[in-house]
């Protein structure tokens, strides 16, 4: 390695050079992504899924105890409703920095707000799907014997379903796109290397390979559900035939 | 008879088990002082290159040494990287001293080097943490601007800016109330025609490029500042105070560890010139090497990996 | 995760509010900044695709477009968007109001379509019946009906507008994302009460739309 020595008898190494792409800040630079794919992109892909999965999860948990809870019992519905509402209109960015005085600079806060964000969109149309479930359906149910439980598991929820999934594919795509503001509180997820770039004279092979990740992610998401909706509910594509 | 003989195993049993259980002990404490007296290394830094870098060093140098680190990562501005050393959180991070004494300890920046790390330490000490060894590098503000536009203004120190009738200079929103920034450059050097623009995480740099400011706030070991294409004002009045960096660790710590821990971080510490910090920032920043790989190569031709 | 973390500190809020006070004119002022960069961009995203909307829906045409395009759109990252701006377009006024444009583009769009689509035919065949031009149909019949869905989503266009003209703020965007990601100048009691400050704004507006929409929902229909 050629030496540089300077004052104090430091030695200065030969870092290598950055390839002409990457010093001119060219659009895509094809050897900074396949030598920073395992050390930058890959990890910070898998801490994005990871952010995202847990709030999602969470926030489907949360959202179907009060879709229940405001099916059954329609008082609670308006207050529920606007709580999420409420939820929903704070700015990401604000909503992380307002948690962070109660739960700290962590994941913790990070996933309070991305489970926030989920409730309204899941909320909605959870109980949309509940009380779409047609009154003859219903009545069907009764009338060969099935209890209250039975007539939840074996008739609503599965008529629930398709709306179900469809709020599930936009909170969860939304979830992904937000989780990039993550990197404003915890060093995580795919808006962080689009941060480091920033600071780095705006970069642009990095922000557009994050930015190009993030969104593959969402679309692929995205497509995974639409799947898992037509495999689960196979009489949706029957009934549009007819 | 028998049970004289069972007797007289019996005790004899009970006094090999209580010496080997005596003997078991000791050693067992021994060990265990001797791997408490190891303690585990938490490192933490502050959000950019400069930082990843200095953390990669100490890192890679304490675990070279044998020591185990643990390096969670970035942690923000400097108030944040407070809490979290003084709650315990990490328990080693490079600092700047003139940040210690004007943003933490909120004094008046001293006259020299010294004395700012005197003061930071004397700071420190006081929350149980202390400083170890300053390096020789100091990342201050400085005065910065095109070379293009230096020569154009004929301009080579901060007092020849007073023939400049308007210029606009582009800082970080703290700079716009501070002796060592904006205020010193109206009050000390006296330059009131000095036209204030914020920055919000662009870089000065790319302001300077696209023309939108005449001069900025840039810092010692910017990687822009191993070319030519920019300029940097010799500062004749020292307004922007000094910046030398210098890990703050736990007190407790540093005793726990023992004194080759010093020894590794200070022998570190000791190597990092102006010239290494700017080519290392340079490797990360513009030819997009990762700081650990970086400070590895820097570590191995020094022989401190 | 404790929830509680070991940097509980709910000072934080007295603290932000005495920031709000103390720099009240400074925080107005990036208020300013912040609705005007927000209002440019509803602004040239309603004129590019509410029109658009509302006649693809009067024709029934392009379903496959409004549906893509809220997919697309709800699929772009604000970060990502603010940060291609910048790339493309250098500091300034424009990168930060284009990203925006694209943002609020999809909700207003899609909205629009479905809000005119929706309208019962039969409405809509009478009307035709009565003499009435396309153009008329559209302006006097359907989008007085499918207004409720049309607000609807120009009131969402507004909120993600402003929730991402904070985080523009890294892109040379001003406004009160200026403070919040300035944690460093501004401390966390300048973040967390601009942070108050920015969710009061985004309150205020989807409280205006949402009292619109209402006020659009009671017409009676216009053709009785």
């Amino acid at each position: 390695m050629i030496g540089v020595l300077a004052s104090g008898g430091t030695v200065i190494p030969n870092f290598g050079q950055g390839s002409s792409c990457e010093v001119n800040n060219g659009w895509f630079c094809s050897e900074w992504v396949r030598a920073h794919w395992s050390d930058t992109l890959q990890p910070a892909l898998l801490q994005h899924v990871e952010l995202a999965a847990i709030a999602i999860a969470i926030g489907f948990v949360l959202a179907s105890a009060l879709a229940f809870a405001g099916f059954r019992f329609r008082l609670l519905d308006p207050p529920i409703g606007v709580f999420a509402d409420f939820l929903y209109t704070i700015p990401s960015l604000a909503l992380f920095q307002l948690l962070v005085p109660f739960t700290g600079v962590n994941e913790t806060t990070v996933e309070i707000a991305l489970v926030s964000y989920t409730l309204l969109i899941l909320y909605r149309n959870m109980l949309e799907g509940l009380r779409s479930v047609p009154p003859d359906a219903l009545e069907a149910a009764r009338g060969s014997g099935f209890t209250r439980l039975q007539t939840l598991v074996r008739v609503e929820l599965p008529l629930a379903l398709p709306a179900v999934i469809a709020g599930l594919r936009i909170a969860t795509v939304s979830t992904i796109s937000i989780a990039t503001v993550a990197a404003f509180v915890i060093p995580k997820g795919l808006g962080q290397p689009i941060f480091t770039a920033l600071q780095q004279d705006v970069f642009k092979t990095e922000i557009l390979t994050a930015g190009g990740l993030t969104v593959a992610l969402a679309l692929c998401a995205d497509g995974l559900l639409v799947l898992a909706q037509r495999a689960l509910t196979p009489w949706t594509r029957v009934g549009r035939a007819a | 008879m028998i049970r004289k003989h069972t007797r007289r195993a019996a005790k004899a049993a009970f006094a090999v088990s209580l010496g080997v259980a005596i003997v078991l002990g000791g050693t067992a404490t021994a060990a265990t002082q001797h791997r408490a007296a190891a303690p585990t290394i938490v490192i933490g830094t502050k959000n950019f290159t400069e930082e990843y870098v200095l953390g990669q060093l100490y890192k890679q140098a304490l675990q070279g040494a044998g020591f185990k680190v643990t390096f969670p990562g970035s942690f923000g501005s400097s108030e944040l990287i407070d809490t979290a050393i003084t709650s315990g959180k990490i328990n080693f991070y490079p600092e700047y001293t003139g940040v210690i004494v004007l943003d933490l300890a909120k004094e008046k920046s001293p006259k020299t080097a010294g004395a700012t790390y005197t003061a930071a330490k004397k700071f420190e000490n006081t929350r149980g943490l202390t400083l170890l060894n300053p390096t020789p590098f100091y990342d201050t503000d400085s005065f910065g601007m095109l070379t293009s536009t230096a020569t154009k203004l004929g301009v080579k120190t901060i007092a020849d800016m007073k023939k400049v009738k308007s210029f606009s200079f582009a800082g970080y929103p703290e700079c716009r109330t501070r002796i060592t920034c904006l205020l010193g450059l109206k009050q000390v050097y006296g330059l009131t025609q000095a036209k204030f623009v914020p920055l919000a995480s662009i870089s000065v740099y790319t302001l300077l490029d696209q023309g939108k400011v005449t001069a900025g706030d840039v810092f010692s070991t910017d990687p822009q500042l191993g070319g030519t294409k920019y300029t940097v004002l010799v500062d004749t009045k020292h307004i922007f105070g000094f910046q030398n960096v210098a890990p703050i660790v736990s007190q407790k710590v540093l005793t726990a560890a023992g004194p080759k821990f010093a020894q590794v971080v200070n022998a570190v510490s000791a190597k990092l010139t102006i010239q290494a910090m700017i080519a290392m920032n340079k490797a990360v920043a513009i030819d997009k090497q990762t700081p650990a790989a970086v400070a590895a190569a820097f570590l191995k031709a020094n022989n401190l990996g | 995760m404790t929830l509680l973390g070991d940097q509980f500190r709910p000072g934080t809020f007295p603290d932000a509010l005495r920031f709000i006070w103390h720099n009240a004119g400074f925080l107005l002022a990036r208020t300013g900044e912040h609705l005007e960069l927000s209002f440019a961009a509803l602004g040239i995203a309603l004129l590019l695709s509410l029109p658009l909307g509302l006649w693809l829906g009067h024709r029934h045409r392009g379903l496959f477009l409004a549906v893509s395009v809220s997919n697309v759109g709800r699929a772009l990252p604000s970060l990502v968007l603010i940060a291609v701006g910048l790339t493309i377009l250098g500091v300034g006024f424009w990168n930060n109001t284009a990203a925006l444009v694209v943002l609020a583009v999809p909700p207003i769009l899609t909205n629009a379509y479905f809000g005119v689509d929706g309208v019962d035919r039969d409405v809509v065949e009478a009307a035709r019946g009565m003499g009435l031009s396309e153009l008329q149909v559209l302006l006097r019949v359907e989008l007085p009906l499918g207004l409720p869905l049309v607000i609807a989503g120009i009131r969402i266009a507004a909120i993600f507008v402003i929730a991402t003209a904070t985080i523009a703020a890294v892109a040379g965007g001003g406004g009160l994302g200026e403070v919040i990601v300035n944690q460093a100048s501004y401390g966390l009691a300048g973040v967390v009460g601009a942070s108050l400050c920015v969710s009061a704004l985004a309150f205020l507006t989807a409280l205006l739309l949402t009292l619109l929409l209402r006020a659009f929902s009671r017409r009676p229909d216009p053709i009785s």
